[in-house]
């Protein structure tokens, strides 16, 4: 069993105040990238203190899933200002301004060298293309996997918020898009905030990655299949919730899922709490874990 | 044929004056500060005007200033509204922080829980709802009184909507147990469970006792009605119970930024609802005309043609642009939605509250709004004269 955090994590107090101050002339981006690595010190902190298995970034510095990569592509730009999901939050919809795109991959400003081992997480190649014109094997070859060839992570987490919700999920054309990302990092793809129970009936459990992430809070336990060939990043923590999980629920759910290789994580980005809730969801994550392997010395 | 006239008003907020931020925040005014004040109780015509720039003058406000600064505010919202040649009047949600939070904070039930991110470096807070929510009394009334002594027009008040504000909440209460692994059912329950609380205890009392004062309109904001497409029917049934029993002369239903296909057939079911107040210059074409090509933005009408249901409040000035419609413009949108809905179906509005423009983009947008209204009317009269 283990515990990872994947996805973009909320801003703390004092950076949100910090980079209001900036959008209003108050202060300077040097003051305000100190309170980025003030935010991204307590965040590894925290992490270490629930002694997670894998760090991550929180990818304090994102604006959205997409924006750095898109910014850094030839060929892409930010789109209109979209709903996400069904949240009171926005992204900006990638859009294509050329032929194929090209990446430059992002530096340490956008993912950043961490003390330990890590995870970073980036956009699935199918919800990168699904504002474009483009295929997800074409967001692959040209943006993802230059940035994956340009990293030094244990685990690449994609995130795919929108494929879960299509009715009859198409995940012939995701797994052509992953296999140009293989060879590299291990690779684990979940399906952020919805059912998953379309994309495991179309064989998310066959796609060729390492690890399947599934939201707990929107998923049936009974839809996952027996013989689930896949490493299962279960999302336990609900990121849309300010309601604190308890560990031991969290760990009696987990022992019946019918798959014994488990890494325990949110169900998405916790940017969706505040800060100060985000944080104690990560302990309790951490708690979960502890839990879940005494029940099993038991 | 009666002759063909369109009500004109607005959504709900405006900005809010520097001296009046400035002054709540404790941060020292400076002298442009005092001089809009100054240069806009002039250009209103805002009587004792003079008084407030005295005030301001002064600083260190205590309690009694800033009650007086409220006022002002208020007022000096209500007057820009009147100036800009409106038929119905409010003032901007002067005293009011934000929509989702002026509810949150009067209300039992919430607590808050901080701040989230909205986009880029623009946040939100957020509270959770922990109890069943209720309020100890009306929250809204020494506003409308306060207005409402002070003007001939008419005057409607505008109510965050029970929707919006359960979806716009954490649920530590309706939901908090056994959410891991729990069914969609039973997840849509404790939703509906406490959205006809936030109706039936929170919104309606407070709208109750806002017409009681003497209000005649009432307009319920849910900007969120259609954020999940499974649950409008919720949200009309909340609408419902929001409005349950109050006699209202008017009650209307403000939704923007949204895929309005999805408000059918749900919203046939609104209990005695005036209009749907929507936004859609935002989509539209800048340039002039009336064929269905050149007024892009309005294709959703389609469905109130094809549908029936309440007339259309409709949206004709962009609130989040600070570009000027002209009166043409806005014109040409008008006479396309009459001509498409009838005219006794439209009334005119901007898309949403101007409460991201400048007061003086703000009052420009407003006065051509009303301008181009008249023109439209001008267009629409003679053209029905001339087949007579």
């Amino acid at each position: 069993m283990q515990a990872y955090v994947p996805g973009i994590y909320p801003r703390s107090e004092a950076l949100v105040q910090s980079t209001r101050d900036l959008d209003r002339g108050r202060t300077t981006p040097e003051a305000n990238d100190e309170q980025v690595e003030r935010d991204l010190h307590e965040l590894i902190s925290v992490q270490q203190a629930a002694e997670v298995d894998l760090l991550a970034d929180g990818m304090l510095r994102w604006q959205d899933l997409f924006r750095p990569l898109v910014e850094a592509s030839a060929g892409l730009e930010p789109g209109p200002m979209t709903r996400f999901l069904d949240t009171n939050t926005f992204w900006f919809a990638p859009r294509q301004t050329g032929g194929a795109p090209k990446l430059e991959p992002v530096g340490e400003r956008y993912i950043a060298s961490l003390p330990g081992s890590r995870l970073v997480t980036l956009p699935s190649p199918w919800a990168f293309a699904l504002s474009t014109e483009l295929t997800p094997k074409e967001i692959a070859e040209g943006v993802l996997k230059p940035q994956i060839d340009a990293l030094d992570a244990e685990l690449v987490v994609l995130s795919e918020p929108f494929l879960a919700r299509e009715e009859r999920p198409d995940l012939g054309t995701l797994a052509e898009a992953l296999e140009v990302l293989t060879g590299g990092p291990e690779l684990a793809i979940q399906f952020t905030f919805g059912d998953a129970k379309n994309v495991l009936e179309a064989g998310a459990g066959d796609l060729p990655v390492q690890a399947v992430g599934i939201d707990f809070y929107s998923t049936h336990a009974s839809d996952i299949p027996d013989g689930f060939g896949r490493k299962l990043l279960a999302g336990v923590i609900d990121a849309r919730s300010s309601a604190l999980e308890d560990p031991e629920e969290i760990a009696g759910f987990v022992a019946q899922l019918p798959v014994d290789d488990i890494a325990l994580v949110p169900n998405g980005d916790l940017q969706f709490v505040p800060e100060q809730i985000a944080r104690q969801k990560i302990q309790r994550l951490g708690a979960a874990k502890t839990a879940q392997a005494k029940e099993a010395v038991a | 044929m009666t002759e063909i006239r369109f009500e004109t008003r607005e959504i709900g907020s405006l900005a809010k004056p520097v001296w009046r931020v400035k002054s709540f925040a404790g941060r020292p005014l400076e002298d442009g500060d005092i001089a809009e004040a100054g240069r806009w109780g002039e250009k209103l015509g805002v009587d004792g005007h003079e008084d407030l720039v005295e005030l301001l003058g002064k600083g260190n406000f205590g309690d009694g200033e800033l009650a007086a600064i409220d006022d002002w505010s208020s007022l000096y919202g209500l007057r820009f509204l009147e100036e800009s040649g409106l038929d119905v009047v409010y003032d901007g949600e002067q005293r009011r922080t934000e929509m989702y939070d002026h509810v949150s904070r009067h209300a039992k039930g919430f607590e808050q829980r901080g701040t989230v991110r909205s986009f880029n470096n623009k946040y939100y807070s957020k509270a959770a709802v922990v109890d069943q929510p209720s309020i100890d009394g009306p929250y809204d009334v020494d506003e409308y009184s306060f207005i409402a002594e002070r003007t001939d027009k008419r005057v409607k008040i505008p109510f965050t909507g029970p929707y919006t504000m359960v979806d716009w909440s954490y649920d530590e209460h309706y939901h908090r147990t056994g959410a891991l692994g729990a069914t969609a059912e039973q997840r849509a329950d404790a939703r509906r469970r406490f959205l006809l609380d936030v109706a039936e205890h929170v919104i309606r009392p407070n709208a109750a006792a806002v017409v009681e004062a003497g209000c005649d309109w009432i307009q319920i904001d849910e900007p969120a009605l259609t954020t999940r497409s499974d649950e409008v029917k919720f949200g009309v049934e909340a609408f419902n119970k929001s409005v349950e029993g109050i006699p209202s002369q008017r009650r209307s239903l403000h939704v923007c930024f949204s895929d309005y296909s999805l408000l059918y057939p749900h919203v046939l079911e609104l209990d005695d609802c005036f209009e749907l107040q929507l936004e859609f210059a935002q989509r539209d074409s800048r340039e002039t005309g009336t064929s269905r090509e050149e007024r892009p933005g309005y294709e959703p009408l389609d469905h109130f043609k094809e549908h029936g249901g309440p007339d259309v409040g409709l949206g004709v000035l962009d609130i989040h642009s600070d570009f000027i419609e002209t009166p043409e413009l806005v014109r040409d949108r008008v006479i396309y939605a009459a001509e498409l809905l009838g005219p006794e179906r439209v009334h005119v509005n901007p898309d949403c509250g101007l409460r991201t423009r400048s007061w003086d983009v703000a009052f420009e947008k407003l006065r051509n709004m009303v301008e181009g209204t008249r023109l439209a009317e001008e267009a629409l009269n003679r053209a029905h004269a001339g087949a007579r």
